[in-house]
């Protein structure tokens, strides 16, 4: 049994340290996954906790079979972000905000300036993309999730993934160099 | 493409670089340079986005009581009277360690018996007994404590402290009959009460019948014959835990041959430092 797989599978049976460890491991990437899809800090922070009290009143049915913990939590965020944009009447769009973006290096001027010029560009490029784009790349990057596990997430052959990911890759690649 | 920038893609999250994985694929290198070079942007951007600690913190304390509420409700517990009164005997011993102070919780972590903060140490272990999830989880954390007491066993042995071990065996005894009483909850609760099997107290130790009387040792009775008495509780201990072995839920058994494993050293440790310091 592999360590996740058992932490999984402690936390079904209600264990709450393995509960927690999976709180750990996948809260940061949940945040921004839903961050780079609702552009908003405030937001992204309730509803990456919204995913996880519907993880948690749905673990107990998870099963592992060939859905991987990830995919599994990921279903769960992509679900709520469309329910979000459904609730609020929005069209999904993305509004970054610098200022919820935590710098690397606070005593670091220049590198909080490059830092948000990157982040700048990613908030203007992202808009841009199409949403299957977006939506594996920000599972992709965001989430560090594999083209595997994002294909089990959304539903999709790894082959579309990967396309999508190849695509997303290029559009951003000219958009920095200007050309989009 | 696809295909390959995927694979590099890979290759760079898992921290090699990018010529190593141009050299791999010379004839596409040229296009998946830039490519590479734009998604390590996108890592490096997308890693700068963070939630905020104190909220992510927030949160988890939230989730954690939802979960402790659901696993509450659901009768993980069997006794809700129990229960109260397990969590009012924990909330009480947390207060105790809260006043005394989270630094001399952990600055007691590695006391030993016969230093001051030995007391809190002991507290803060029946503090994670009380608030055991299961009774599996009770019964790894009195594995790991009679583990612990077996260690500082050893070091009492040591520093020649004879009534210190006497003091430790006894408490090894406990940690290991609770693991037995959990072990025959769960059993019970598994097979239903209808089918309980009426056993002895402990399990099929060599004869005469156990008792504790053979694992206490009086030092002040005897100061000559320690190392017979320690070999005695290891040979009870044993017993017991190969008894409890043998029964014990699966999830239950790698901590119980641990528990072995680690006692009979530090049984073995123990004895040959008594024995050793008393021929000497």
């Amino acid at each position: 049994m592999s360590i996740e797989k058992d932490v999984v599978s402690r936390a079904t049976k209600g264990d709450g340290k393995a509960f927690a460890q999976l709180y750990e491991e996948h809260f940061d990437k949940i945040y921004r996954y839903v961050y780079l899809k609702v552009g908003n800090g405030t937001e992204a922070e309730d509803l990456t906790q919204d995913v996880f009290v519907k993880a948690l009143e749905a673990i107990g049915s998870y099963r592992w079979r060939n859905l991987p913990f990830a995919s599994w939590i990921f279903r769960i965020a992509h679900n709520q972000v469309i329910d979000y944009f459904r609730k609020q009447g929005k069209v999904e769009k993305v509004d970054l905000d610098d200022d919820d973006v935590a710098p690397v290096d606070e005593s670091n001027p220049a590198q909080i300036a490059e830092q948000k010029f990157e982040i700048a560009e990613l908030k203007d490029n992202i808009k841009k993309l199409s949403p299957s784009q977006r939506e594996v790349i920000s599972l992709r990057f965001g989430a560090e999730l594999s083209t595997v596990e994002i294909a089990e997430a959304l539903g999709k052959s790894t082959g579309t993934v990967k396309a999508l990911q190849h695509n997303g890759i290029v559009a951003l690649r000219k958009m920095m160099l200007g050309n989009g | 493409m696809e295909d390959i920038l995927n694979e590099c893609l890979e290759r760079v999250f898992s921290g090699e670089s990018i010529e190593a994985c141009l050299n791999g694929y010379p004839e596409q290198a040229s296009q998946l340079e830039p490519l590479l070079k734009t998604s390590l942007v996108l890592m490096r951007t997308c890693s700068a986005i963070q939630p905020d600690a104190e909220y992510k913190a927030r949160a988890r304390y939230r989730l954690q009581a939802m979960f402790y509420a659901k696993h509450e409700k659901e009768g993980k517990r069997a006794s809700i009277p129990v229960w109260h009164r397990k969590w009012a005997m924990a909330m009480t011993t947390v207060s105790v360690v809260l006043l005394a102070g989270i630094g001399t919780v952990a600055a007691a972590a590695n006391a030993l018996p016969d230093e001051s903060l030995y007391p809190v140490k002991l507290a803060a272990e029946q503090v994670r007994v009380t608030l055991a999830f299961s009774d599996v989880d009770e019964a790894k954390l009195h594995l790991q404590f009679a583990e612990r007491r077996a260690g500082e066993m050893t070091e009492m042995a040591r520093r020649g402290m004879p009534d210190k071990i006497s003091m430790l065996t006894e408490q090894i005894a406990n940690h290991l009959d609770k693991v037995y009483v959990m072990e025959e909850t769960v059993k019970v609760e598994e097979k239903g009460p209808g089918v309980q099997e009426v056993r002895p107290r402990a399990l099929a130790p060599p004869s005469p019948a156990p008792s504790e009387q053979a694992t206490t040792y009086d030092v002040e009775k005897d100061t000559g014959g320690l190392g017979v008495v320690l070999s005695q509780s290891w040979a009870m201990n044993l017993a017991v835990l190969e008894g409890a072995l043998d029964k014990a839920p699966e999830e239950l058994k790698p901590d119980l041959e641990q528990a072995i494993d680690s006692l009979a050293k530090d049984y073995g440790k123990t004895i040959f430092i008594i024995e050793s310091g008393s021929s000497s």
